[in-house]
């Protein structure tokens, strides 16, 4: 909208230092100066911990800490998705005006440690660990002795597919890499409105797990010095083949998550999906159509003979480094992450598949979700697929990657050209971004 | 002759009116489709389900989506009035009196607001946090005041609408300044001022980046960003369409009322003041 | 123009700084602080120790001008400055031409529902630019958009809006839906306000209605027109969220496509607030620029009755 007004629109905040709080009494303003202002010690009285998500439901499962915890209150504040928490995480930090708690990627764990939003709470937690697989819990470490969260979910790759759609096509279900390309232009002479997949700019994360199955590593530490090999042999190798696959026309290259392709998973234009363990509940949302017609499968394989995968997504819950009650927000992402009963709600009401170990076999996991009613092994299979899932490094600047990749990977696929020089510029991007940033580089 | 001019400028208006109503025609049919009907059936073939859709729209989180309704009316309201008091008093004075740095203190008004907000928005944040006033009503609603686009209509409506004799009659009879500004100032900018409230009124609905940047509770969140967490709930939920769509829907409704009831107070002259009706 | 001359009082009272008074403040504290704070901002950089992981391993460091020499050589930035100017020579003139036929139609006796065109074309001035770019965002995706599929009926080629030539069609045509009614409103208005006996004497002569468009209205709203181009043109180059919003919905739109969403990715997605604020103080120099050739055009045209 352009106008004049538009321009002058008050988006302009300000600095305030008149008599505030006559001021808010005055205007009858509830006024909640930032939390954790109770001082150095921690509050042995009843407090309220503040925390901020934004997985589905979660706050019905806060609800069962509250009502068994009157004096340790969480207050939930539902937030908009992964990044832009981020954001508002570094800038509320740098205000000092953050939350208690707050759910986190895995991805975005350095970038938050290193600009010192997350509170090291090695001391409260590092009794849990062995709740969660190693390669998780060395996520929430950095590798090193600190403790930075308490892993919630994680999101191993998966094949999603349409099981009519492959029988009316005669399709099998593709256990290569190989395979899936040849399945992908099988069903392109078929029916030549259909897709097998997309290849999609808008979702770094989604590469990246197929790039970790690849056995890719993207950042690593050597001493005191960062290490990037975005475009590693593993990655460059996923790269060509999506490439290969986006230029002879036998994969889609629309970006997912938006409404197109949302209709075209819900009218059968695209009949299959690599995706992760918490796919049902997207399908069920934008693809309610289709409901009993999808079955899972583990993801395509490089080297059948070792069955790997990456995950896509996953989060966990971390107390800020701002936060005076770190010692009660601590016992309460414990709480969240590894209590059976808690782990079973977050399971049922927010549909993630839990990092607990104890929890990924659990009764909770015992019926397959609702929109794959005839797959009745789910769960099993996703534990077997979880098992298979390859570590991963993530670096103190994803976001300027994940950047990077939507810009150069989007700018490669409307050029119609190759995206090996789309990944070279990713790793150019990330490696001048830690150089101007100061970090040293190897 | 006649007749086949006027059927052209009707035509073309109607044109015109056709281009911008048909977003809003399918928003309207999109908020009676369900989530499965949205992707589903055809863009204008109507779906059964407003009520179904409105009825979860109010449920959403404990009829969060009401609550956001209710703070934006508060942001806006409140927002647009204060703002069109300042307007009209600083505007008043920057037309009536002649004062050392009045060009000063108008240049910077109107300078000011062409910084753009995108760029200010860290820098004003970590100050309003220093103050403790981040993630609260008045950190959104303060900021709002300030209009200085209210405060340039105002002074065009006070330099047009309120004749110099008429104050000057009122000092002779011993008035004071406040007075006059009150009981004859005032009246007379009337309709300026309604307009200066309508358009801030918009402004600070349909404003996003200031809460976005100064809310972190959602209990206090405007209906813009409610709409926007909905929209983007992350990879492992889909967006919440169906009630994001209704929820536009509804959340435009309140400005379309405005426009039609006082339909009379939207203009805009930015030269002349629009004194004459 | 007014029709008053109103004399502003030469007082050397305290009572026209007590009425600006609430104004200036406000003014200090919102805009005038922050911009400073932003400046300040702009001449530090951000030093990492070792991994940057452990507690204070970042500091800042006072680098002077350092942020402005990469800000001014950065190769993105002058990209995005010249894909916005595109964009706006697609924009301005379109919607203002557009804005001024609707306002002379609105004008015009003999055209029928005019008060129905008026809050119709008005309308989209209410919808967010979030929204408004979400609305098109359906209407322009290939396999939800009606018009895509009508031109399919029609076994007509189809237009891709979402190309990367598209989408500065695309773009323009969100900015002109929203921002038509309200330049129209403008130039309606100012057109109201010329005296109806001017169009008589001119009809008498025996002008056509679209020769006294030509020939008085069009000359007798030039300020006004000068004015909205003069707006549109400023708030073109701060286009930030329509293209923020559409991004996701296609490959032709980067991330860093116009010099503020640059700003934007600097300052949240790289956590580097010290070169944000120095790309910041560049854009706000040429608004700057702009804004006082626009206050010399306003200062003569509007307030010539006022002294």
């Amino acid at each position: 909208m352009l106008s004049l007004a538009t321009l002058i629109r008050p988006e302009i905040p300000m600095r305030f230092d008149i008599a505030r709080k006559a001021v808010a009494a005055g205007l009858g303003l509830a006024l909640l100066v930032g939390c954790g202002s109770s001082g150095g010690q921690e509050p042995e009285g009843p407090t309220e911990l503040s925390f901020w998500a934004w997985a589905p439901n979660i706050e019905k499962v806060v609800d069962r800490w509250n009502a068994a915890h009157p004096d340790r209150k969480v207050v939930m504040s539902k937030q908009a998705q992964g990044d832009d928490l981020v954001t508002k995480l570094l800038t509320s930090a740098k205000a000092g005006s953050g939350p208690d708690l707050a759910q986190v990627e895995f991805q975005a764990l350095p970038t938050l440690v290193s600009n010192d939003v997350l509170a090291d709470i090695a001391a409260h937690a590092s009794s849990v660990k062995g709740e969660f697989p190693d390669g998780v819990w060395q996520q929430v470490t950095l590798g090193g002795d600190g403790v930075y969260a308490i892993p919630q979910d994680s999101g191993p790759m998966m094949f999603y597919y349409r099981t009519d759609l492959f029988e009316q096509y005669g399709l099998t279900v593709p256990k290569t890499w190989d395979e899936y390309a040849r399945t992908a232009r099988t069903l392109r002479t078929k029916a030549p409105d259909k897709f097998l997949g997309t290849f999609s700019s808008n979702d770094p994360g989604w590469f990246a797990g197929l790039a970790q199955q690849a056995g890719g590593s993207w950042w690593s530490v050597d001493g005191d010095t960062w290490k990037v090999s975005i475009d590693d042999a593993a990655t460059k190798k996923v790269a060509s083949y999506w490439s290969g696959l986006v230029a002879e026309g036998a994969v889609d290259k629309t970006p997912m998550y938006t409404p197109e392709w949302n209709k075209a998973l819900n009218d059968g234009t695209q009949i299959g999906w690599v995706s992760a363990v918490w796919a049902p509940g997207v399908l069920a949302g934008n693809a309610q159509s289709t409901v009993g017609k999808w079955a899972m499968a583990p993801l395509p394989q490089w080297d059948a003979a070792s069955p790997r995968t990456g995950n896509w997504g996953g989060s966990t819950t971390a107390v800020t480094a701002g936060s005076k009650k770190q010692k009660a927000a601590a016992e309460f992402a414990i709480w969240l992450n590894t209590d059976p009963e808690a782990v079973a709600a977050l399971v049922t009401d927010s549909g993630v598949y839990p990092a607990a170990t104890k929890a990924q076999t659990g009764s909770a996991l015992a019926k397959p979700p609702a929109f794959f009613p005839a797959q009745t092994d789910f769960y099993a299979t996703a534990q077997r697929v979880a098992s298979t899932a390859a570590g991963f490094t993530w670096g103190p600047n994803v976001n300027v990657a994940y950047t990077a990749y939507k810009n150069a990977f989007g700018a490669a696929i409307t050029g119609g050209t190759d995206l090996a020089p789309a990944l070279a510029e990713m790793q150019r991007a990330t490696i001048d971004d830690l150089r101007a940033s100061g970090f040293k580089v190897g | 002759m006649r007749r086949a001019l006027g059927t052209l400028p009707t035509l073309v208006l109607l044109l015109g009116a056709a281009y911008c109503l048909l977003p809003v025609a399918w928003v309207l049919v999109a908020a009676t489709k369900s989530s499965g009907e949205l992707f589903a059936t055809s863009t204008f073939s109507p779906g059964t389900s407003i009520l179904a859709n409105l009825d979860d729209l109010s449920s959403y989180r404990d009829g969060a989506f009401w609550r956001w309704m209710a703070n934006s009316a508060l942001y806006a309201g409140v927002g647009a009035l204060l703002s069109a008091a300042l307007s009209g008093l600083t505007g008043y004075a920057l037309a009536k009196f002649a004062f050392r740095g009045r060009d000063l203190v108008f240049n910077a008004l109107i300078a000011g607001v062409l910084v753009p907000s995108v760029v200010l928005a860290i820098p004003q944040y970590l100050l309003i946090s220093e103050v403790g006033l981040a993630d609260t009503y008045l950190s959104v609603l303060v900021p709002s005041v300030l209009s200085p686009y209210g405060i340039y209509l105002a002074r065009i409506y006070a330099a047009a609408a309120v004749p110099e004799d008429v104050v000057e009659a009122a000092r002779t009879d011993g008035a004071g300044e406040g007075r006059i500004l009150w009981s004859i100032a005032v009246p007379m900018m009337a309709p300026g001022l309604v307009t200066v409230f309508l358009f801030q009124f918009v402004a600070i609905w349909n404003n996003f980046l200031l809460p976005f940047i100064m809310l972190g509770d959602d209990r206090k969140f405007p209906v813009t960003l409610g709409l926007y967490t909905m929209l983007n709930q992350g990879n492992t939920t889909p967006a919440l369409y169906t009630l994001a769509i209704v929820g536009s829907l509804v959340s435009v409704l309140p400005l379309i009322a405005l426009f039609l009831t006082l339909q009379r107070y939207w203009r805009v002259d930015l030269l002349s003041g629009a004194v004459k009706a | 123009m007014p029709s008053t001359t109103s004399r502003p009082r030469r007082a050397g009272a305290a009572t026209p700084y007590l009425f600006v008074a609430p104004a200036v403040v406000l003014f200090l504290l919102v805009l005038a602080i922050p911009i400073a704070y932003t400046v300040y901002l702009s001449l530090f950089r951000i030093e990492v120790s070792g991994l940057g992981l452990g507690k204070g391993s970042r500091k800042e460091v006072f680098t002077g001008l350092g942020n402005y020499a990469r800000t001014l050589t950065d190769a993105e930035m002058g990209a995005g400055a010249l894909r916005v100017l595109g964009y706006g020579a697609l924009l301005v003139p379109t919607m203002l031409l557009l804005a001024l036929v609707f306002a002379l139609l609105l004008d015009e006796d003999r055209a029928r529902a005019r008060g129905f065109s008026r809050i119709a074309i008005f309308l989209p001035y209410a919808i967010p630019g979030v929204i408004a770019t979400l609305l098109w965002g359906f209407l322009y995706l290939p396999s939800t958009s009606p018009f895509v599929q009508l031109l399919t009926e029609l076994s007509l080629p189809e237009v891709d809006l979402l190309s990367p030539t598209g989408i500065y069609f695309a773009l323009a045509n969100i900015a002109v839906w929203g921002g038509v009614g309200y330049n129209m409103i403008v130039l309606y208005t100012a057109l109201r306000s010329i005296p109806r006996d001017l169009y008589e004497a001119a009809r008498i002569d025996g002008c056509s209605p679209v020769q006294v468009a030509l020939r008085i209205k069009i000359p007798l709203v030039v300020p006004a027109l000068v004015l909205t181009t003069l707006f549109s043109v400023v708030a073109t180059l701060q286009v930030f969220a329509e293209p923020t919003t559409l991004a996701p919905l296609t490959n032709s739109l980067s991330r860093t496509w116009s010099p503020l969403m640059k700003v934007y990715q600097d300052a949240f997605a790289r956590g580097d607030v010290h070169s944000a604020a120095a790309a910041s103080v560049v854009i706000a120099a040429v608004m700057f620029v702009l804004s006082f050739g626009l206050l010399r055009i306003t200062r003569s045209r509007a307030f010539g009755g006022e002294r």
